[in-house]
């Protein structure tokens, strides 16, 4: 009697299609200009488009390694899975640490953001103004997440495409239109000329730039569900760092060279450049997108319009994708032994981590109760001002985004290195360009000099942040720090190797894998990879 | 320092950057949703354009010594799906010993019957349907004649009619149609729903341990 080849239990169906990739990383990536422009126009001011030129080439160096690991091991875990695997347990953990740091930031961080463009059209939501207000609509937008996602409720991923093609077309007309209308190369010029930062300060625009890029884990988190992940991921991938890139750059050129549809002046009634209207103000700061999109000629009218509507909604579908996604790595890190099976609890009604969405939700609304005490209580505001340079409330969490991102960046190009030494025999679809022939083992491997370039521009990042974020360098590790207790008490009390990894097979995990994901003929070639190299090395014996 | 202007002028910078922009966007997009089909994609689009092809016109056929009802209603939703033209078909062969027009009641009457249940077949399945009933000596030529005639894409043939075998396990009249036939022809022989597995199961437990 025929038998069937698959296991018994349900696996998940892949119906995530080229777009649907595009728009789960684009939904992430894609709202993060709407938060780091302001951002990074307050404090690199002239040499803005060079701060995200830098972060920029940084950004697809990570986008690089991401797609080739994607590509390579298409499983839920993301980051976290290739550093474990690549690195061991321990440092796969500290690399899921740091992203479940950035994905509770991206909950409140987007939420506050959301909040802010709203505000264009309602005043009274303007932070500065009715600080309270703010604070209980970000509170209740965060809680609302947190409910929704207990209870199953979800944005369709239909919808998640339709809003990432929206927001696609409306970029891409507003820089086509403020380039066309209102770009005056001499403003450029003139910016960069008289308004170059100080290195202190282009070091933390460049920090803050970084914040413009992250999300590329969405992608390869979703790689589980995609169609042929292999060929599509680095499809969709490439896509993504390309816009990504391209959009970043033509907004911080743009900002720095536009001039202004209706003039901006000063207290003292001089003309303002538009990039001035950022430094020091952070309401301006939190909806730089639609103050720009507004100064275009002609269509400005119109985007003042539905920009911040729609900015508002890229950006609370953003916050969303920090609850499910953190609630998503927990469970995967909790599946390899690296966090405690509670975070793998399914709630028996709602089918749903309960406890995980809880969890990851209730330190969101820590740290926006840190972001927002300063302007709630003015003690606070002292207190934020004396120790630490007063950082405003979206300063403090694009702080902790920048160095969670930059942290785990910094582990998942030590985790391709050492997966291109040790895992050689795992075909790869698409592979990161310059790489250098070397023998290890008796395999023939290819270094990837890109990742080394790559993790010196992440690492200087991380060390910007830490050099110049008062608040950043004392949250951060101090996160890493209060995991790496966790994780240690946990794999004691589990009696499982503190240091060292588990014994894990990946030779039949990554054929598992491969046919799961519907790779067939990658398969057939892994398979006849490890025969090869079986045979080599067995053949000085014989 | 420069004061920016409210004045609206296209620089040549702008309207490069601006093209660039819309450009580069564009045809990544384009690149990206259009990857290369993979060996299995390849084979089911072949299925899928051989589907096409096969099923722009169908013919059911009926005939006292075919029944093709469960085939119609496979017919009908075929035919929805894919928006084909449907005719059904009943062939009533005179035999040699009467005149080619001679009056044949009991058939007559038994093709209204199945011609009308195929008209409520197509009509429940929303399917504009053709029927046609043929006198003729031979039912392999007939069908054959009117698929060509019609430049059917597909014949569909039910099982043979029990009590009248003739010799050939499907039914003589159907393996010689699906012979000769210059398209796709399908069978659908019926089986008993629903016995398989009680029948499986019936002779495991009946073996001895």
């Amino acid at each position: 009697m025929a038998r069937s080849t698959k296991g018994s239990g349900p696996e998940l169906r892949r119906t995530v299609t080229p777009w649907g990739s595009f728009a789960w990383g684009y939904s992430d990536v894609g709202a993060d200009i709407f938060v780091g422009l302001g951002l990074v126009l307050a404090w690199a001011a002239g040499a803005s488009n060079v701060a995200f030129l830098f972060a920029g080439i940084v950004y697809v160096c990570i986008g690089l390694a991401y797609t080739e690991l994607a590509a390579t091991y298409p499983v839920a875990g993301g980051g976290q899975y290739f550093v474990m695997r690549g690195l061991g347990d321990i440092f796969g953990f500290i690399a899921g640490w740091a992203v479940l740091l950035d994905f509770t930031i991206d909950v409140t961080l987007f939420a506050w953001s959301s909040v802010d463009y709203s505000s264009q059209l309602l005043p009274a939501l303007v932070n500065s103004i009715h600080p309270w207000l703010h604070f209980t609509v970000v509170l209740a937008l965060v809680v609302g997440l947190c409910i929704l996602n207990v209870i199953g409720v979800r944005e369709s991923t239909a919808f998640n495409g339709f809003v990432s093609a929206l927001d696609v077309i409306s970029e891409t007309c507003i820089l086509c239109f403020g380039f066309l209308f209102a770009f005056r190369p001499q403003l450029l010029i003139h910016a960069m000329h008289f308004n170059w930062p100080s290195p202190y300060d282009l070091m933390l625009g460049t920090s803050l730039a970084i914040v413009s890029f992250v999300g590329l884990e969405s992608i390869s988190q979703a790689a589980q569900e995609t169609q042929r992940p292999a060929s599509i991921i680095p499809r969709t991938s490439v896509s993504l760092i390309l816009t990504i890139l391209i959009f970043a750059l033509a907004y911080s050129n743009l900002a720095l060279g536009l001039a202004p549809w209706h003039p901006i002046v000063d207290a003292a009634g001089h003309a303002q450049q538009f990039w001035q209207i950022f430094p020091h103000n952070a309401d301006n700061q939190g909806k730089a997108v639609a103050l720009l999109a507004a100064q275009v000629p002609y269509y400005g009218a119109f985007a003042a319009l539905y920009v911040p509507v729609l900015g508002a909604v890229l950006l609370l579908i953003s916050s969303n994708s920090g609850v499910f996604g953190s609630s998503r790595i927990a469970y995967a890190m909790s599946s390899s032994n690296l966090l405690p099976s509670i975070f793998q609890r399914v709630h028996g009604k709602y089918r749903t981590p309960t406890i995980s969405i809880v969890f990851f939700s209730t330190i969101a609304i820590v740290e926006l109760i840190f972001a927002a005490a300063p302007a709630l209580h003015p003690s606070v505001g002292s207190l934020y001002a004396h120790f630490f340079h007063g950082e405003n409330g979206l300063e403090f969490l694009a702080d902790l985004y920048a160095f969670g991102a930059a942290t785990s960046y910094s582990f998942v190009f030590l985790g391709l290195i050492a997966l291109r030494l040790s895992d050689p025999l795992s075909p790869r679809k698409f592979k990161i360009p310059l790489n250098l022939p070397l023998h290890v083992r008796g395999e023939r491997v290819e270094f990837p000099v890109i990742a080394v370039i790559g993790f010196i521009g992440i690492f200087s990042i991380l060390m910007f942040t830490l050099r110049t974020h008062a608040l950043g360098r004392i949250f951060g590790p101090s996160w890493l720090l209060l995991g790496l207790i966790l994780y240690l008490v946990y794999r004691a009390y589990r009696r499982l190797p503190l240091l060292r990894s588990q014994q894990r097979n990946w030779r039949a995990a990554q054929v598992d894998i491969l046919r799961r994901a519907g790779e067939l003929e990658l398969m057939d070639e892994y398979v006849a990879n490890l025969k090869a190299s079986d045979a080599r090395r067995a053949a000085p014996r014989t | 320092m420069i004061a920016p202007s409210s004045e609206v002028h296209v620089t040549v910078a702008g309207a490069l950057a601006a093209i660039f922009i819309a450009g580069t966007v564009g045809s990544t997009l384009w690149w990206m949703l259009h990857p290369p089909s993979s060996y299995v994609q390849l084979i089911a689009e072949r299925a899928e354009s051989d589907l096409e092809r096969m099923v722009g016109s169908l013919i059911v056929v009926f005939s006292p010594e075919i029944d093709s009802a469960h085939m119609m209603a496979l017919a009908a939703k075929l035919a929805r799906g894919e928006r084909s033209e449907l005719l059904a078909l009943y062939v009533i062969e005179v035999p040699y010993t009467l005149p080619p027009d001679a009056e044949m009641a009991i058939e007559e009457r038994e093709a209204l019957d199945a011609l009308g249940a195929a008209e409520t077949i197509a009509n429940s399945n929303n399917v504009t349907i053709r029927t046609e009933t043929l006198k003729t000596r031979s039912t392999k030529q007939a069908v054959l004649d009117v698929a060509k005639r019609e430049k059917a894409d597909l014949i569909i043939l039910g099982s043979f009619r029990e009590g009248k075998y003739s010799g050939a396990p499907l039914g003589r009249t159907i393996e010689e149609i699906a012979a000769d036939a210059k398209c796709d022809v399908l069978i659908g022989v019926e089986g008993k729903h629903g016995t398989l597995l009680i029948d499986e199961s019936a002779q495991a437990s009946s073996q001895p341990i």
